[in-house]
């Protein structure tokens, strides 16, 4: 030991005789004499170990030090442009399996439960009350921008932006994925959706309907930008229905015709059908068959009698919908009853004729 | 090679984000430094200064402090969709710092890449997108070819030879009126 103390020390005055010779020409320059050989040894035991042991386990965000989940939750209703109470945005993050696990928890503890106030409470009712202000709100709001679409296709659209992977993929952006207090973990869509139907439920509770539907409309109804509206609906049988709408509105029935061709009887054939009603184009569509041409037709002629073409205008959506006055009792037509109506009077007349 | 090698993407919109409301991307935001060592010098400073007003302007922001003892200051910025970034700011002025917090702040969590042009509209025109026909007559669909009414010339007025022919002709005419002048 005090051998390696004197060593040590002969090295340091070696040092500073160095240092002194050389402060002369250069004062910050340190040159670097060894080649990290111990360190690339380490390095490759640290990877080796790694490998090992496998990936690190996913931990919630809520265990790491950064973290003060009263801030979060106020930082939560800033980033949103809401001001909750803060015991009901509190409880719109708390899922019942949580509430259970706290539940067994105490019991486990041996305490009883009736003597403890426990006032933790689940987000179920508020996601209930929100649930249905997005559907009601979703469904009237469709209605008075889609005037001519037929309900079926209302219903389409309204399940997918309602559907469980779009409401979670919606609460994750807004940032509730951390905040949530449930047993699961990675949280599951469906906690995800649960939890931002409750959102809406805590701003319906806390600041009444008119809000809740702003919100609904900032956050849910963007969705269906650069969405296509026409394949959401499944039509089965768009020249049926095309045949019954003509109908309906006082025109003639449906007239495919061949409006141009180009490379038949090879792998690039193409027809373009045009479909006329009283020798007027309704609308025209390519397609690879003849047959596939004429459906696209009866779809594209479809879409212009809803007044849902590409073309159409878009949503009115954010500071423009501040002054939108909406039709809550709007009804739409449903597809399914035209076409009964229209076939239920075919019969009548063909009965009538023979 | 390096084409493909290189990540690129279309620009993306988080959410439809600003559509509706416009929802600040960066969910929390963590200042790590040391109380002592001078590589923190100015992240210290930024604290002390700077750190209340950001705070206090972006209340959607969750501002973490994490004093390490003897490392270098660094930031770490966690976006919505779950994104992390870490930046170590050692000897940057409080300047700088504010500039690197901004540029935090803005960002959608998106990871930056080159980006890949998008020709796109969300509202395509009435007209609808050209194609080879649009412009032929639909009586094409049913003739036979080859037709002899439609393999003749299109004539529509005066052509260049025939312009040029007419002037010569009218040189010749002039130049014949000139001659006989002449002769008399």
């Amino acid at each position: 030991m005090s051998a390696s103390i004197v060593r040590s020390c002969a090295f340091a005055q070696q040092m500073t005789l160095m240092t002194l010779r050389t402060c002369a020409t250069s004062v910050y320059h340190v040159s670097k004499r060894n080649y990290d050989q111990y360190r690339m040894k380490y390095l490759r035991e640290m990877y080796k170990r790694r490998l090992e042991v496998g990936p690190e386990k996913e931990r919630r965000r809520s265990e790491w030090i950064n973290w003060n989940y009263d801030s979060e939750i106020f930082a939560f209703g800033k980033r949103l442009g809401e001001e909750f109470n803060e015991t009901t945005i509190k409880q719109a993050f708390i899922h019942s399996s949580y509430v259970e696990k706290e539940r067994a928890k105490r019991a486990e503890l041996g305490l009883n439960l009736k003597d403890l106030t426990f006032d933790l409470e689940d987000n179920s009712e508020l996601a209930e009350k929100g649930a249905d202000l997005i559907s009601n709100y979703v469904k009237v709001y469709l209605r008075n921008m889609y005037p001519y679409f037929f309900e079926e296709g209302i219903c389409a659209i309204h399940n997918y932006l309602v559907s469980e992977s779009m409401l979670s993929h919606i609460a994750k952006h807004i940032g509730c994925g951390d905040l949530i207090l449930s047993e699961d973990f990675p949280v599951l869509p469906s906690t995800l959706s649960q939890t931002f139907k409750a959102v809406v439920g805590a701003v319906l509770k806390d600041r009444g309907q008119e809000k809740a539907e702003t919100f609904v409309r900032d956050f849910v109804l963007p969705q269906l930008i650069s969405k296509d509206i026409n394949e959401l609906w499944e039509v089965v049988n768009p020249m049926g229905l095309l045949t019954a709408v003509l109908a309906l509105i006082g025109k003639g029935p449906p007239e495919p015709r061949l409006l141009w061709k180009s490379g038949a009887n090879t792998i690039m054939a193409l027809y373009w059908v045009g479909i006329y009603s009283d020798k007027q184009l309704v609308a025209k569509s390519p397609g690879e068959t003849v047959t596939i041409a004429e459906e696209m037709a009866a779809r594209e002629a479809l879409k212009k009698l809803m007044k849902t073409e590409d073309s159409r205008s878009p949503l009115i959506l954010g500071r423009m919908a501040d002054n939108l006055k909406l039709d809550y009792k709007k009804v739409n037509m449903s597809a399914a009853e035209v076409l009964k109506n229209y076939y239920s009077q075919l019969k009548k007349q063909n009965t009538a004729s023979a | 090679m390096t084409k493909n090698l290189i990540p690129q993407d279309f620009l993306k919109n988080v959410l439809q984000n600003g559509v509706g409301r416009y929802v600040c991307q960066l969910q929390r935001i963590t200042f790590r430094f040391c109380k002592s060592h001078g590589a923190s010098r100015h992240m210290r400073d930024f604290i002390e200064n700077h750190l209340l007003g950001f705070s206090q302007k972006n209340p959607g922001v969750a501002v973490y402090l994490q004093p390490r003892r003897h490392r270098a200051p660094s930031i770490v910025a966690e976006y919505l969709n779950g994104y992390r970034e870490v930046l170590f700011l050692s000897d940057k002025q409080p300047s700088e710092i504010c500039k690197w917090t901004e540029h935090l702040r803005t960002r959608s969590g998106v990871q930056i890449v080159k980006m890949i042009n998008n020709i796109h509209t969300e509202t395509p025109s009435t007209q609808g997108i050209w194609h080879p026909f649009m412009f032929t007559d639909t009586e094409w669909a049913v003739t036979k070819f080859p037709n002899k009414k439609l393999s003749s010339v299109l004539k529509t007025g005066k052509t260049a030879t025939d312009i040029i022919l007419d002037e010569q002709t009218e040189a010749l005419t002039e130049g014949v009126k000139h001659c006989q002048i002449n002769n008399k």
